[in-house]
């Protein structure tokens, strides 16, 4: 029943969920030192329209230069959310923490600042911290790897709207993917899981999650290396 | 940077051309009212028992218009049930409806309102906002305040006076409900009743995201009931199902519940019922004997 008065709403909330899950892990492991890289990543939660799970259509653009073979730092414009007056960006570092087997294996850590500010209104500016750890692996001599990661969002307000206390301040994702290294391109696959042990209802929006929790997204990104 | 710079402004022109205000409104534009006839789906359908006679339905056609924004008026549609001729002595139910499609689909609710304390007791009015059913024009959310206005210039014509003037908000309708409690117009209703109220449009954005996220990023939509709340005076009856999967019971509706001050308040929540469950899972009975005894009081 509350799905049809939800029909129009799916579009109208689901947008803020991807706030914090509108694009994929940027970095995974570093490029190299100073080389450069620009990426397109498209995709989002999958939420239920129309009794079929779809995932919502999110795009973001991205650019990442290697400051040394260890760092790579990289900042993003959320393009779908610009589309809504918001002008969304995500600048970060990525640092190799620990690698072996001549980098087939290895741990890397995001840092990253999300800030958002709505152009159309010219008030609400936010800003979020995020960090993520990843661990990566070559499949055999191959350049393409497999890779999983824990990433969580920091929330630091006290109260929300109206008054009401703010329930959650950290907010758990985590993240299985495939990198597929070509010469100049890099093509990346994420699945995400978001909201890791929040309640998915009641909400306006119906979210494909786990046992009622969280919500399950897929992703593509695309960089350019040169 | 001379490539670059007109690059940034043409994207940040562009920028704000996508808003979400107009998807708030789940309207349906139909070429006919079927009222009792009406076989699409419905939270749930009444027995004869509650049918209302013919005589005592009446459909209007009403002039709204926004004070100090249009210079026309849109013409929108309501429905009156009971007998117009004892407006100047009876008491009326408002009723404004919830986001979805038109009229038709609350017919059973307004019908069912109309059975509060015996059968047309009670008058009732309920109307399609602007973009809604056979009314004109675009939903808006100043509309929505004009078009619920528009109605209660209307009673006063008839002859209702703010005594026995009751407002009834469900779902989106707890706004205009809310709204023009908070701030009268025409009339200034004697009692506040909302069923599954949501509590602004900041709170609806904030459930979704769990991130303290100001809702301008998406809407301009000024919706607080929750802090509209406090300006109300009048005594409030507010219903909420605590399995409300749509609009959290607490995030919501208590939030506004919580945040009344005025004379009297009292509650209902209904376990196991969804958003729009509240009058079939709460049983018609009780259900009009709760509204009964609270507009009795």
């Amino acid at each position: 029943m509350k799905q049809s008065y939800k029909v129009n709403l799916f579009l109208y909330f689901s947008v803020y969920l991807l706030i914090f899950s509108c694009s994929p892990t940027r970095f995974v492991k570093p490029i190299e030192k100073q080389q450069q890289a620009v990426g397109f990543s498209f995709g989002g939660p999958l939420i239920n329209f129309s009794n079929t799970y779809i995932p919502i259509p999110l795009s973001s653009l991205s650019y990442a230069y290697g400051l040394t073979d260890k760092i790579t730092t990289y900042a993003g414009l959320h393009t779908t959310s610009l589309l809504f007056g918001n002008l969304q960006t995500d600048i970060g570092a990525l640092f190799l923490l620990y690698s072996k087997d001549r980098n087939k294996f290895g741990i890397t850590a995001n840092l990253a600042l999300q800030q958002v500010y709505n152009i159309r209104n010219r008030i609400g500016f936010r800003v979020w911290p995020s960090t993520d750890i990843n661990v990566y692996y070559h499949i055999k001599e191959k350049p393409h790897y497999i890779y999983a990661g824990l990433n969580s969002w920091f929330e630091f307000s006290k109260y929300r709207a109206n008054q009401e206390i703010q329930p959650i301040n950290i907010l758990p994702n985590m993240h299985l993917g495939f990198v597929w290294n070509r010469a100049k391109f890099i093509h990346q696959v994420e699945l995400k899981y978001l909201g890791i042990g929040i309640p998915n209802q009641p909400n306006v929006v119906t979210y494909l999650g786990i046992s009622g929790h969280g919500a399950l997204g897929v992703y593509y990104n695309v960089s350019f290396k040169f | 940077m001379k490539k670059t710079l007109p690059l940034i402004a043409v994207i940040l022109a562009f920028s704000a051309c996508l808003k979400l205000d107009s998807q708030l409104f789940n309207n349906k534009k139909i070429s006919e009212y079927k009222f009792d006839a009406y076989t699409g789906q419905q939270d749930f359908i009444l027995d004869a028992t509650y049918t209302i006679p013919p005589q005592y339905i009446t459909l209007l056609t009403l002039s709204s218009q926004i004070p100090g924004v249009e210079s026309q008026s849109t013409n929108i549609k309501a429905v009156y049930i009971g007998d117009i001729t004892k407006i100047a002595t009876d008491t009326v139910i408002l009723y404004c409806h919830g986001n979805k499609w038109n009229m038709d689909f609350y017919w059973q609710r307004a019908k069912l309102l109309a059975n509060v304390n015996g059968k047309n007791t009670y008058g009732v009015m309920m109307m399609d906002y602007r973009g809604f059913g056979l009314s004109d024009g675009k939903p808006s959310e100043d509309g929505m305040y004009a078009d619920v206005d528009a109605c209660m210039q209307w009673l006063k014509s008839k002859g209702l006076t703010n005594n026995r003037l009751i407002i009834y908000g469900f779902s989106l309708g707890s706004a205009p409900a809310t709204k023009l409690t908070a701030e009268p117009r025409s009339l200034i209703p004697s009692k506040l009743i909302l069923e599954a109220p949501f509590a602004s449009s900041a709170i609806m954005v904030q459930d979704g995201t769990q991130l303290n996220m100001p809702a301008d990023y998406f809407t301009d939509l000024k919706i607080n009931n929750a802090d509209l709340i406090k300006k109300v005076n009048q005594p409030f009856y507010w219903m909420h199902g605590l399995n409300d999967n749509f609009l959290n019971y607490k995030t919501h509706g208590q939030a506004i519940y919580d945040n009344y001050s005025g004379i009297y308040k009292t509650k209902y929540l209904i376990s196991g019922a969804d958003h729009g469950e509240i009058p079939f899972k709460m049983g018609f009975v009780l259900y009009l004997n709760a509204l009964g005894n609270f507009i009795r009081k």
